[in-house]
C-alpha cells in the first residue's frame, strides 16, 4: 500500500513523468496501486460530500437517509472517475494514434489513470475545508457551487497535467537518443511559411544527465520542471496539440456531465434519498440555477433550509 | 521569556528562518507566539462589554476564538496547499514555504497584539457597538496587509529560485482569506454585544458568510 502511494506521490512531484524518465523506457508506474489509491482518495472525497445529508437530516426521522447518501455518494465519486475514463480512453486512444504518435494503447491507458490519480489527489486534499464549510453552512446552493469549483480546479489542474505529460510523451518518444542533438524535423514540424522553430539547443541543456550526482547540484534540483512545465525548446506539430486540446475539452464536458447523471451527491435536504435521479436539465443549467438561488433572497425553494 | 521575545523581534525583522535551525526547533516558538499574543489580542477584543460580572466570560471566550481562528483556518486550508505545492513541482522547498507560513500567522498575531491598546482606547471613548464592530474588521484588515508583507518577504528568495512560488503565494491567500473569512463567520461572536447575554458561539445562525454577502449586496444594488 506505502509502495502505491509513493508511486502516486512520484507522479505528483513529476518525477515520474519527467523527460529524462520517459527518455529511459516506458511510462512506468504501477496501473492496479495508482488505481486502488485513486479509488480511496475518491471515497475519502465522496464521505466529505455525503457529510452535508447526514447534518441536514440529523435529527429528523429520516435520518437514516442521510448514511445511505453518504454510502452512496462514496461510491459515487470514484464511479464518477472510472465512467469518465471508460467513456474517454478509446477516443484518446484513436485520435493519438490518428495523428501519428506512437503510444501504445497501455500507455494511454496509464496516461489517464495518472491524470486521474492527480485530480483525485487534489480533490482529497480539498475535503478539509469542504468538511469545514458542510459544518458551518447551511446553503445547499452554496455546496453544490463550492464543490463544482473545487471538482474544477482539480479537473484542470488533472487536465493539465494530461497535457503536458501526452505532450512530454510525444517528443520523448520521437527524439533520438541523447547524445546526438535533437532532430530538426519532427514528423508534425510547422508547416513552411511559419516562424522556423529556433535553433534548438544541444540535448544536454533540455535532458539532464541522468546520473543525478553529477551536476544536479542544489541549485540546479530547484529549478527541476515540476509536472506542469512545458519542456522548454519543444515542439509538437500545431494539429497535434488542437487535437489534445480538443479531446481535453470534451473530458471536461463528458465528466461535467457525468457528475449530473450521477446525482444526487450531495442530497437535497427535504427530497428522499434515491441512488439515482431521472433523466432531466444538464448540468450547466443546473449550476445556473444554483447560483440564482444562493442569491435570491426570497426563493420559493428554500423553504428547506434549516431552521 | 527574554529569549522569546528576542526572537520574536528577529522574526519581526525578517532576520528569522535565515539559519538553518531544523523546523521542529523553530515551528514551537512559532505557535506558542501565534497562542500567547492571539490570546493577548482576543482579550481586549472581547472586553466591549464590560469585564465585570457575566461579561468576564466573554473576555475569556474571544481570548480562546483569535487563536483558534487562525491555526483552525491554517489546519483547514493547509492540506490543498500541499498537495499544490506538489503538483507545481515545489516540494523540496515546503520545509521553507511552511516555516514562511507559521511565521506568518505569528506575524499577524504580534500585530494584532500592538494594536490592541488602540481597539481598548477605541472602547473606552466610543460606546456604539457598530463602531466597535467597524474598528476590529479595520484592525483585522490592516494586521492582514502588514502581515501579508511580512510573508512575501519570505516569499521572496523562493520565487528567485522558482518563479512558481509567486503564483503559490497567490493561491495561499485566496485559500487562506476564503476559509478564514467563513471561519470568523463561524466564530462569532467575537466582541460580544452588550446588551444580548454572553454564548460561546452565536446560537441564532451558523450560516454562510459568502451567502449573506452576497444578499447584501444585491439588496444594495437594489435586485
Amino acid at each position: 500500500m506505502l509502495k502505491w502511494i509513493r508511486a502516486l506521490d512520484r507522479v505528483l512531484k513529476g518525477e515520474a513523468t519527467s523527460t529524462a524518465a520517459l527518455r529511459t523506457g516506458r511510462f512506468d508506474i504501477p496501473l492496479g496501486g495508482l488505481s486502488l489509491v485513486g479509488l480511496l482518495l475518491g471515497v475519502f472525497y465522496g464521505v466529505c460530500m455525503g457529510v452535508y445529508a447526514v447534518i441536514t437530516r440529523f435529527h429528523r426521522p429520516d435520518a437514516y437517509m442521510g448514511y445511505q447518501q453518504l454510502a452512496a455518494s462514496a461510491v459515487k465519486v470514484p464511479l464518477l472517475f472510472f465512467l469518465t475514463l471508460v467513456i474517454t480512453l478509446p477516443s484518446l486512444y484513436v485520435f493519438n494514434a490518428l495523428v501519428g504518435s506512437r503510444l501504445s494503447f497501455l500507455t494511454v491507458l496509464r496516461l489517464l489513470v495518472a491524470a486521474l490519480g492527480v485530480m483525485l489527489a487534489l480533490l482529497a486534499s480539498f475535503g478539509t475545508i469542504l468538511v469545514f464549510f458542510t459544518i458551518s453552512t447551511s446553503s445547499y446552493s452554496f455546496m453544490v457551487l463550492l464543490n463544482v469549483v473545487m471538482f474544477a480546479v482539480s479537473g484542470m489542474l488533472g487536465l493539465a497535467f494530461l497535457l503536458q505529460t501526452l505532450h512530454r510523451l510525444s517528443v520523448a518518444q520521437e527524439s533520438l537518443p541523447p547524445e546526438t542533438p535533437l532532430p530538426q524535423t519532427e514528423p508534425n514540424a510547422s508547416p513552411p511559411g511559419e516562424t522556423p522553430p529556433q535553433a534548438l539547443p544541444p540535448a544536454e541543456d533540455i535532458y539532464p544527465p541522468l546520473d543525478p550526482t553529477q551536476s544536479l547540484g542544489a541549485g540546479a534540483r530547484r529549478r527541476r520542471p515540476g509536472p506542469l512545465d512545458r519542456p522548454e525548446g519543444q515542439m509538437l506539430g500545431k494539429h497535434v496539440r488542437t487535437v489534445f486540446r480538443i479531446w481535453v475539452l470534451v473530458f471536461g464536458l463528458v465528466g461535467a456531465q457525468m457528475g449530473w447523471v450521477l446525482r444526487p451527491f450531495i442530497g437535497t435536504p427535504n427530497r428522499a434519498f434515491t441512488f439515482l435521479r431521472p433523466r432531466e436539465s444538464n448540468f450547466f443549467e443546473a449550476v445556473y440555477g444554483r447560483m440564482v438561488d444562493l442569491v435570491s433572497p426570497d426563493a420559493s425553494s428554500r423553504s428547506w433550509q434549516r431552521k | 521569556m527574554t529569549p522569546f521575545l528576542l526572537r520574536t523581534d528577529d522574526l519581526l525583522r525578517g532576520r528569522f528562518g535565515a539559519d538553518e535551525t531544523p523546523l521542529r526547533r523553530v515551528l514551537p516558538h512559532l505557535f506558542l507566539s501565534v497562542l500567547l499574543f492571539g490570546i493577548a489580542y482576543g482579550a481586549v477584543m472581547g472586553a466591549f462589554g464590560g469585564v465585570r460580572g457575566e461579561r468576564a466570560l466573554q473576555v475569556l471566550y474571544s481570548a480562546v476564538k483569535v487563536p483558534l481562528l487562525l491555526l483552525a483556518t491554517f489546519a483547514v486550508s493547509l492540506p490543498s496547499f500541499f498537495v499544490l505545492n506538489t503538483i507545481l513541482g515545489v516540494r523540496d522547498d515546503f520545509r521553507l514555504v511552511l516555516q514562511g507560513l507559521v511565521a506568518t500567522q505569528a506575524g499577524l498575531t504580534i500585530i494584532l497584539a500592538s494594536l490592541a491598546p488602540f481597539t481598548a482606547f477605541w472602547y473606552a471613548s466610543v460606546a456604539s457597538y457598530d463602531a466597535a464592530l467597524l474598528f476590529n474588521a479595520f484592525v483585522f484588515g490592516l494586521a492582514s496587509v502588514a502581515a501579508q508583507w511580512l510573508l512575501r518577504r519570505f516569499y521572496r528568495p523562493l520565487i528567485e529560485r522558482d518563479p512558481r512560488h509567486r503564483l503559490l503565494l497567490r493561491a495561499w491567500i485566496v485559500i487562506f482569506a476564503f476559509v478564514g473569512i467563513q471561519m470568523a463567520w463561524v466564530l462569532r461572536p467575537f466582541i460580544g454585544d452588550p446588551h444580548t447575554p454572553t454564548h460561546f458561539f452565536r446560537t441564532d445562525a451558523w450560516g454562510n458568510a459568502y451567502v449573506v454577502i452576497a444578499r447584501l449586496l444585491l439588496r444594495a444594488a437594489g435586485i
